[in-house]
């Protein structure tokens, strides 16, 4: 397993900076009326360094797609900024978002649905490029053909299919070769493998990678695979319900995590090792999904939290900065190391008594957790 | 594609879709069911609009009185003569190129016309939408054969009016389509896709969005124009379509009602070609429909 | 199968202990498409027993041909599908049965539950009446005695207000409880053997394991098999005593799970291991990954269908077609050169 080079010393500037995001969407009923308001990204802020990969984990609800739809200014959010290369986004419109856009691209889910299955693979490479005006037909055919190369797609072969003959790893590939016809500085990856078979997933996982090291590239990577998310990112953000729960450097994030949901996520994951069996999630995460139409009060996890107290309902938990980079919204944060924290039951000694299976009785591991909490 | 809970346990069509396309069998049917139409429709077009240019075929009108009321299959007149001693094959012939213009032009201007609208009103969004579907309403809204009617009253018996008075029917009904078409796809990925790519909004609309609708479009012409064949046989029939002599499917009808109880084929005959006509439009409209879907 | 030599009598000599008969017994399963005039090799030959009580993982990327294999032994498949080979339950003959049969095993002798459970309930229709409409399908009750199942069977799988929920749409339920709402149909009128096809997948991950949990204990309580169709191999690790593994319609290995991850026989089971991203790893590092796309279906290859891809290919993998075959005790693969032996088999 070789390392790959490590990217070429930049000035660490910050590329991109979002303050207090707000997203809203509002809810129709049958008729139009008004229904309700959804605040799918709640006073969301963080930097993004040149050359640096943070990723954002989150499951459903947690409003990270919304949230890079947002950087993006599609649609533009509600409140707060996004200043990109300098440059604050929201509040342009037509000729000068498309200027200031120029080098932050895109790529999505479903590369079957966010590429024009009547269009050559060709032809879809070229179109960033037509659209601003780059060079004249030959130097954007050459500029295609270098991207497709870049992307692993033989341009010869590749250039006059059309989506419906390739396979999702391919597709993807085309979808990251367009974003890169311009040259971006910033690539927002909105799940793009999520629908990927495990093989292809790596391959493409490998693809970000190589460019990201040959090219200088910094993304906004969005998933809700933990171990995907570790794979290519320096700085991890985790959300729940549109709220960044906490932020920091890769591994501290998993080895050492600070938010009990993040926790709960870490916990959650099945591990291909059957020595590690059956984690005890019923201790570090409880319930259901809140509506994200009514959030709870306070902080938003803390109906779920095993560790939750009355000032969590009370009050907003704010991003506190940790040591070492890390910024944390809990008003009880953890420590220690948490991978014992999250025993399997059967090795914990108040399991032995519990019921076989997986979930415990209420009341007798959750209460260890409370009672552990730091001063 | 939900289907009630004792379906998970009992129906084989709860399965989620095959990786396969449907069995050949049925594929071969499909074929049948766009060739036999379109066979059907190439032929009359080609008899209605090359054939008499080849062939000596009697002509339509000014017919002599000693010619009148042959039976079907007399010598020289297929389908006998009408009672001004007309061919009425030949009568068919040039008629049905009134239909097939009629039903083509009316058609084609609600595609254009119609499907821009719908798009334009799609792709904005907002008050542009809302004022221009609010104007369809309008017309929509009035019982088409007398919008129809009216339009074709004031505007006076040719082959043209009756196109323009059938449109009057034809761009709404496209707008309609083509907007819930455009309003399908406008919020796809591969849409927003282009626009963050930068593309412009005239560009999307056409060479994206127009290609992706194109198959909806196509179907609902067919379909249209079926529609359209019998309605301009009803506007002839009333009186407001074509005028005699010149010859059209409907008119022929009209012309021959009083004489249905002694001579039935001046109204069976060109009854039986709009009605296969109208058929075959509406198979083929089917059955592309059913080709693009699975697609 | 005969019963294998225990260490307590190496030479098998006393009356052969009759293991619990299988539930399910699959025996060489194709199943072919006809489309467009070509043919598609779904499956192509495959064996397997699923024993009451068991948890087997059935795992394979798409195209694979896992989920139409399940399809097939439930006579889920269209009319198109053309299936051959036996599949026994409790020793009844399924394979050409009519669909009138089927819907009488449906529910009683198996089910399935779906990756997407959107899909599976009817939108128009309240939680309740879809639960008791299953019951019904198979048992003569009364309405009141079907609502009172039907609330069990919701407190069953740990529906938080089971009786209000009755009363619900599916659209007024999250994901997660959504799918419990879909086992609870599926475990309705108590089959023995339950389908669980990548089940979990279109789930979040906290949500997947409380359902996964769910799923162990209900199959513990019911004495259920359960056979989980995924491509995860990770959840296969956590959830299941066996582990089956399929690429292009066939099997290729299968172990009980602590000693397939303890040492894997196929180079493909070895690829997926690899390509998975795990937390262990470090950052940036590049995935081992093998190259290539698993083979179109419409032709039965010659050799090893892994052949083209496999790192450790040979000549006579392009030749011969592995067969499937028990070499250890409970552990089977199909591979001339397997991983950790060396030796052709």
């Amino acid at each position: 397993m070789t390392a790959t080079a490590p990217p070429a010393a930049s000035d660490n500037g910050i590329l991109l900076e979002v303050r207090h995001l707000v997203q809203e969407f509002v809810l129709r009923d049958f008729g139009g009326a008004k229904g309700g308001v959804l605040q799918a990204v709640s006073d969301v802020s963080f930097d993004l360094r040149v050359g640096e990969t943070l990723g954002i984990v989150g499951e459903t609800g947690s409003g990270k797609s919304t949230l890079a739809r947002s950087v993006i200014q599609a649609p533009p959010p509600k409140h707060g900024e996004v200043i990109f290369q300098g440059e604050e986004l929201v509040g342009l419109h037509h000729k000068a978002l498309k200027a200031a856009r120029r080098n932050l691209q895109m790529v999505f889910q479903d590369p079957f649905s966010s590429l024009d299955p009547r269009w050559p693979v060709s032809r879809l490479v070229e179109e960033p490029l037509i659209a601003y005006g780059e060079g004249n037909l030959a130097q954007r055919r050459e500029r295609v053909k270098t991207v497709l190369d870049l992307v692993g797609l033989d341009p010869k072969r590749y250039g006059i299919r059309r989506t419906r003959e390739l396979s999702g790893g391919q597709c993807q590939r085309v979808a990251v070769a367009r974003a890169l016809a311009l040259e971006p500085k910033l690539i927002l990856c909105d799940e793009p493998v999520s629908s990927l078979d495990v093989l292809v997933q790596a391959q493409v996982l490998n693809l970000f990678e190589k460019l990201r090291a040959e090219l200088g590239l910094s993304y906004l990577f969005i998933a809700h695979d933990l171990a995907l998310v570790k794979q290519v990112s320096d700085r991890v953000a985790v959300m729940y319900l549109g709220k960044l729960c906490e932020i920091g450097p890769v591994r501290e994030i998993y080895s050492e995590p600070l938010h009990p949901y993040t926790l709960a996520l870490l916990s959650s994951i099945p591990d291909p090792d059957p020595q590690v069996g059956r984690r005890d999630t019923g201790k570090v995460i409880k319930g259901e999904l809140p509506s994200p139409l009514d959030p709870p009060s306070g902080c938003r996890f803390r109906t779920r939290c095993p560790r939750a107290q009355d000032r969590c309902a009370a009050e907003v938990p704010e991003m506190r900065p940790m040591s070492n980079g890390r910024y944390v919204a809990c008003h009880f944060p953890l420590a220690g190391n948490w991978q014992e924290a999250a025993e399997p039951a059967s090795q914990h000694p108040a399991a032995q008594q519990a019921t076989t299976g997986g979930i415990p009785q209420q009341g007798t591991i959750v209460d260890d957790i409370v009672n552990n909490q730091p001063a | 594609m939900s289907l009630p809970a004792a379906n998970i346990l009992t129906t084989a069509s709860m399965a989620p879709a095959a990786e396969v396309a449907g069995p050949a069998g049925r594929r071969w049917a499909r074929n049948l069911e766009i060739a036999i139409p379109a066979t059907i429709l190439v032929l009359l077009l080609f008899f209605c609009f090359i054939w008499p240019m080849v062939y000596p075929v009697p002509k339509p009108v000014g017919g002599s009185l000693t010619t009148v009321n042959l039976p079907l299959w007399s010598k020289g007149h297929i389908f006998g003569t009408d009672i001004v001693g007309n061919d009425v094959m030949s009568r068919i012939l040039y008629g049905g190129r009134v239909s097939f213009e009629v039903a083509a032009g009316v058609q084609a201007i609600g595609l254009v016309a119609g499907g821009l609208i719908g798009l334009f009103a799609a792709y904005r969004g907002g008050w542009t939408d809302a004022v221009l579907m609010r104007i369809l309403d309008i017309f929509i809204a009035f019982p088409s054969l007398v919008l129809v009617l009216a339009i074709a009253d004031s505007l006076g018996p040719s082959e043209t009016h009756v196109i323009w008075a059938l449109s009057a029917f034809s761009i709404p009904a496209f707008a309609r389509v083509s907007r819930a078409a455009a309003l399908q796809l406008r919020d796809r990925p591969f849409i927003v896709a282009a626009r963050l790519s930068g593309t412009r909004a005239w560009r999307i609309m056409f060479q994206h969005l127009v290609p992706n609708m194109l198959p909806q479009l196509l179907t609902f012409t067919m379909l249209g124009a079926s529609l359209t064949i019998i309605l301009e046989g009803a506007l002839d029939f009333l009186g407001y379509g074509i005028p005699q002599p010149t010859a059209s499917w409907g008119n022929m009808i009209a012309s021959g009602e009083s004489f249905i109880s002694v001579y039935p084929r001046y109204v069976v005959v060109p009854s039986i070609f709009l009605l296969v006509t109208a058929i075959s439009l509406n198979m083929l409209g089917d059955g592309l429909r059913a080709r693009w879907d699975v697609r | 199968m005969a019963a294998p030599a225990t260490a307590a009598d190496p030479g098998g000599q006393q009356a052969v202990q009759l293991a619990p008969a299988p539930l399910l017994e699959i025996s060489d399963l194709r199943v072919t498409f006809r489309a467009r005039g070509a043919h598609i090799y779904a499956v192509q030959g495959i064996s397997y027993t699923v024993e009451p009580g068991q948890t087997l993982a059935i795992i394979g990327e798409s195209g694979s041909g896992k989920t139409v294999s399940a399809q097939a032994v439930m006579g889920l498949l269209p009319g198109s599908a053309h299936v051959s080979g036996s599949v026994k339950f409790k020793g009844e003959e399924l394979v050409g049965r009519s669909q009138q049969d089927m819907r009488s095993h449906r529910g009683r002798s198996f089910a399935m539950v779906f990756q997407y459970p959107e899909r599976s309930l009817n939108p128009t229709m309240r939680i309740g009446a879809q639960i008791t409409e299953a019951v019904r399908t198979h048992v003569q009750l009364g309405k009141k005695e079907a609502h009172d199942r039907a609330v069990e069977l919701l407190k069953m799988v740990r529906l938080p207000a089971p009786e209000r929920r009755f009363y619900e749409y599916p659209h007024q339920l999250s994901g997660g409880m959504r799918q419990r709402v879909v086992i609870a149909i599926a475990l309705a009128c108590g089959p023995q053997v339950l389908f669980a096809d990548e089940a979990t997948t279109a789930l979040d991950v906290t949500t997947q394991a409380q359902i996964m949990d769910l799923l162990l204990e209900l199959q513990q309580q019911t004495g259920t098999a359960l056979v989980m169709i995924s491509h995860d191999l990770g959840l296969a690790a956590t959830y299941a005593e066996d582990v089956m593994v399929m690429y292009a319609g066939k099997v290729v290995e299968r172990a009980p799970t602590k000693e397939l991850y303890a040492g894997v026989r196929m180079p493909y089971t070895q690829a997926l291991l690899d390509a998975i991203p795990r937390i262990e790893l470090e950052p940036h590092v590049l995935l081992p990954v093998i190259g290539g796309r698993p083979p179109d279906l419409a032709s039965v290859p010659q050799g090893c269908p892994f052949a083209p891809r496999c790192p450790g290919v040979q000549d006579d993998c392009r030749a011969d077609a592995p067969v499937l075959k028990q070499h250890e005790a409970g552990r089977w693969w199909a591979c001339w050169h397997p991983l950790g032996t060396g030796a052709r088999q």
